[in-house]
């Protein structure tokens, strides 16, 4: 299974400067902060829907489909046990089922789900090389945004061999899930120790290839792709702005707020 | 600040002058007082078992040893005549270009052109010139066009050969290559053998870590490396005739110099041609090729005849697979294994091999046909119900390997299946001592070597007693010595009753030990019989893309089909 995200569809989202891209995760993330109301997140939630139909990223939608729809119902429901307010429908011990838990649950979930489809726009658009170059444009030192592109690299690595190693012992007639939670967790270890060592052994290669290829000479090596800053860009960044001021402003007001009577 | 390649204007592109390094925590030195010097364009093998310090020798060269390994480290290194003193191992990376065995942990970029730029943008090269020089890096590598790939969707060879364009853009003034082919199939073996042979028309300056002689016997020179120290150093000619020295340093000699050498004739052949000529001056009434090569009798090789008439241990029933969204990868195969056989999977890469081999031991379950074992139908019974019954060793032991101690990690298998002290105490020792490992029982398995760890992952899993025992490549990354142990292990672990399925790349292995080919291609087994019939089939051979044994080209030269050096030795020698 593929574990990048990236789809080369070529929209004028994946044609913006990596800057930009990393500036409207930046800037969604603001948004839905600042707002608790599933009336204040819908038009967020319109705008994402629009960005993965102009960007042409359903399949990854579609893949991480039933994450949202349990993160939404999940979320939902977990507050209708934390939060007790209003005019209970409904009132357990446990479950406190009122109109604002259920707004308020709702929102939560709504915000998670934004969060996420975020993300996944921003990663179903942009090469790991322009998240590298947009994190160093914003001031992230060159050597944590490319350990961030590197663990995207890593990860599937990992999972890749954390795989095999279950395949492995259960070969070897090792069942993993018996006894209770702890003793389940405890039961991990003949498969953490060898991903761990692998692991390791990867990290030292690795280490070895990229100071062989050169990594260390410069703390600011230069860019082989040039990303210049096009009218469109401009446009962007000026629209993600007026964003962040109007959400601010909706949080301000208070009309991003869930009131209760 | 952008830098130029180092020139090399002095007569030595690179020189150890007495170099020595002990890791820490050993007590013996890896490298000990090494002198080395490689003039420029001039190719030099380095070979020499495990551990003799090859390896080492070549992370001497960019300074990953001392600045990588913990050590205590002597001597001085040159590269194009300046010393390397106190310099970072990224300063010394547009000088000596390295590309090392593991293919995966030196590509770091999403696309192609990316990661031969990356290199240049490290050290702070313009824009355009890295730009100007993607193009002739790939060209020169056979990658053109190949710009926007993602490199984990190209082929072993094909990543290698990128890895080799990333090292070469920087035009560096010494390449090392680190045992570059180790993990590579027979197909990317041969394109990268075909670039190095390339690079060295070009007139680089080049280092080659390599296991096997066959592939070093054209170069320049060969330097033999034995406990750290060089115990020969000479032109191909002079080292590769010296026999019992190669297998004394756990190297593979090539086969037609064995097979002279046993003719009694003490010359170093750079060919099988160069081979046949000199063999039929010595030996003027030895027949031609003909069509249809007639075996040598060896009732050894042939199958027994006994297997024939038992059932199969386990039947494989027209069986189709592929991963989800996938294509088919497992293409109506079917496949009869009987007790006691021992079976060589080939094929290249990606043709389903050890998807297959995942199947018989049920870790995947097939979307058509089935697979019958002992009887009963695979797909009812958990791969844990069969262990005792099929036992699979992965290629890579350390997927495996997570005991404290070497025993414990035999008595995993056994303790799982619920077996009491007593039975599981009888078999680790009985597998302990199958794998020559009795002595290392209470070690820690991390700190064995690669072969023994290797010998340990089999242990482990023949605890369990299995009627058939599937091996995926048990001898990648072994050399010579070791291969031979391995092999010799499970010629003696089949000889005692185990049916032996062995998925492998290396062709001398086949024809020494297998006594049965099953060649896939596409998820389709394209050819299944014996070992001998393979090597004659010039169809399927075109289809393996892998090349005989030397000792079998040179027989069939002869209108013998021989699948050993002695036995072909033998044939002349009495035919004469």
């Amino acid at each position: 299974m593929p574990i990048y995200l990236y789809l080369d569809r070529g929209s004028i989202v994946h044609r913006l400067n990596p800057t930009v891209k990393v500036f409207a995760l930046f800037i969604m993330f603001w948004s839905v902060y600042w707002v608790d109301h599933p009336l204040a997140l819908l038009p967020l939630g319109l705008l994402l829907v629009a960005m993965a139909q102009l960007t042409h990223s359903w399949p990854n939608f579609y893949r991480l489909r039933w994450l949202f729809i349990l993160l939404i119902f999940f979320t939902t429901l977990a507050w209708m046990v934390f939060y007790r307010k209003g005019p209970p429908l409904i009132n357990t011990r446990i479950i406190h089922l009122s109109r604002a838990s259920l707004i308020f649950g709702f929102g939560r979930g709504l915000k998670l789900a934004e969060l996420l489809a975020t993300s996944v726009l921003f990663l179903s658009t942009t090469k790991v090389e322009e998240f590298t170059a947009g994190l160093q444009r914003l001031g992230v030192p060159y050597r944590v945004g490319f350990a961030i592109t590197l663990s995207f690299r890593l990860v599937p690595l990992f999972i890749d061999s954390a795989l095999t190693v279950v395949q492995a012992q259960s070969l070897r007639g090792y069942e993993f899930n018996r006894g209770g939670p702890l003793e389940r967790v405890k039961r991990y270890v003949p498969v953490v120790i060898p991903v761990f060592m692998g692991a390791l052994r990867k990290a030292n290669n690795m280490a070895m290839a990229l100071e062989a290829r050169g990594f260390g000479v410069s703390a600011t090596p230069t860019s082989y792709i040039d990303y210049p800053i096009r009218t469109r860009d401009r446009i962007a960044f000026a629209a993600l702005t007026g964003l962040a001021i109007v959400y601010f402003l909706i949080y301000y007001t208070g009309y991003g707020d869930i009131s209760v009577k | 600040m952008p830098r130029e390649p180092a020139q090399i204007t002095t007569n030595v592109a690179a020189a150890l002058e007495g170099v020595s390094f002990t890791y820490a925590g050993s007590d013996r030195p890896a490298l000990s007082q090494v002198r080395f010097e490689l003039r420029p364009g001039e190719m030099v093998g380095i070979m020499g078992a495990s551990g003799a310090g090859k390896s080492t020798l070549a992370k001497c060269l960019n300074r990953i040893v001392p600045r990588f390994e913990d050590g205590s480290f002597g001597g001085v290194v040159r590269i194009g005549g300046r010393a390397l003193d106190g310099e970072r191992v990224c300063d010394v990376a547009s000088m000596v270009g390295m590309v090392f065995q593991d293919f995966e942990a030196q590509l770091f970029s999403t696309n192609v052109a990316h990661e031969v730029a990356f290199a240049m943008e490290q050290i702070g090269m313009p824009r355009e010139e890295i730009a100007a020089r993607i193009g002739p890096a790939l060209e020169a590598v056979g990658l053109a066009g190949f710009d926007d790939r993602d490199p984990t969707s190209l082929s072993g060879g094909e990543k290698q050969r990128l890895a080799i364009a990333s090292v070469l853009a920087l035009r560096p003034g010494v390449v090392v290559l680190d045992e570059p082919t180790s993990d590579l199939d027979p197909e990317g073996k041969a394109e990268v053998f075909a670039l190095i042979r390339q690079m060295r028309a070009q007139g680089l300056s080049l280092i080659v870590i390599e296991h096997e002689a066959e592939e070093l016997r054209n170069c320049d020179r060969i330097v033999l490396l034995r406990e750290g120290e060089i115990i020969a150093d000479g032109r191909p000619a002079e080292v590769m005739i010296q026999r019992k020295l190669l297998e004394e340093c756990g190297v593979h000699p090539p086969d037609i110099n064995r097979v002279m050498n046993l003719l009694g004739i003490d010359r170093h052949a750079g060919s099988v041609d160069e081979a046949e000529a000199i063999i039929r001056a010595r030996f003027p009434h030895l027949p031609a090729a003909q069509e249809g090569t007639e075996a040598i009798a060896d009732p050894a090789s042939l199958p027994r005849a006994t297997i024939e008439h038992q059932p199969p241990l386990l039947r494989v029933d027209h069986l189709s697979f592929a991963y989800p969204f996938g294509p088919r990868v497992l293409d109506d195969v079917c496949l009869g294994i009987a007790a006691g056989e021992f079976i060589a999977i080939i094929g290249q890469n990606g043709s389903g091999k050890t998807t297959l081999a995942k199947h018989l031991v049920g870790l995947l379950a097939a979307d058509d046909g089935k697979i019958i074992i002992g009887g009963r139908d695979r797909s009812t019974l958990h791969p844990a119900e069969t262990a005792q019954e099929v036992g699979y060793v992965f290629q890579n032991p350390d997927h495996q390997i997570f005991a404290a101690t070497v025993a414990d990690e035999v008595a995993f298998g056994p303790r799982n299946f619920g077996l009491d002290d007593a039975e599981i105490a009888r078999r680790s020792e009985e597998v302990l001592s199958a794998v020559n490992l009795t002595a290392e029982r209470d070690r820690d398995p991390f700190l064995l070597s690669k072969g023994e760890r290797q010998r340990l992952a089999v242990a482990s899993v023949l605890a369990l007693r299995p009627r058939l025992l599937i091996l995926d490549e048990p001898t990648t990354g072994l050399d010579y010595r070791e291969q031979r142990r391995m092999m010799g292990l499970i010629s003696e672990l089949n000889r005692s009753g185990i049916a032996i399925v062995m998925i492998t790349h290396t062709p001398w292995l086949i024809a020494e030990y297998a006594r049965r080919v099953v060649l896939m291609r596409k998820g389709s087994v394209m050819f299944d019989g014996g070992v001998r019939e393979f090597f004659a089939h010039d169809e399927a051979l075109a289809n393996s893309s892998f090349r005989p044994p030397e000792a079998t080209i040179l027989g069939r030269r002869f209108g013998r089909s021989a699948l050993r050096p002695e036995e072909l030795a033998t044939w002349i020698k009495d035919s004469a």
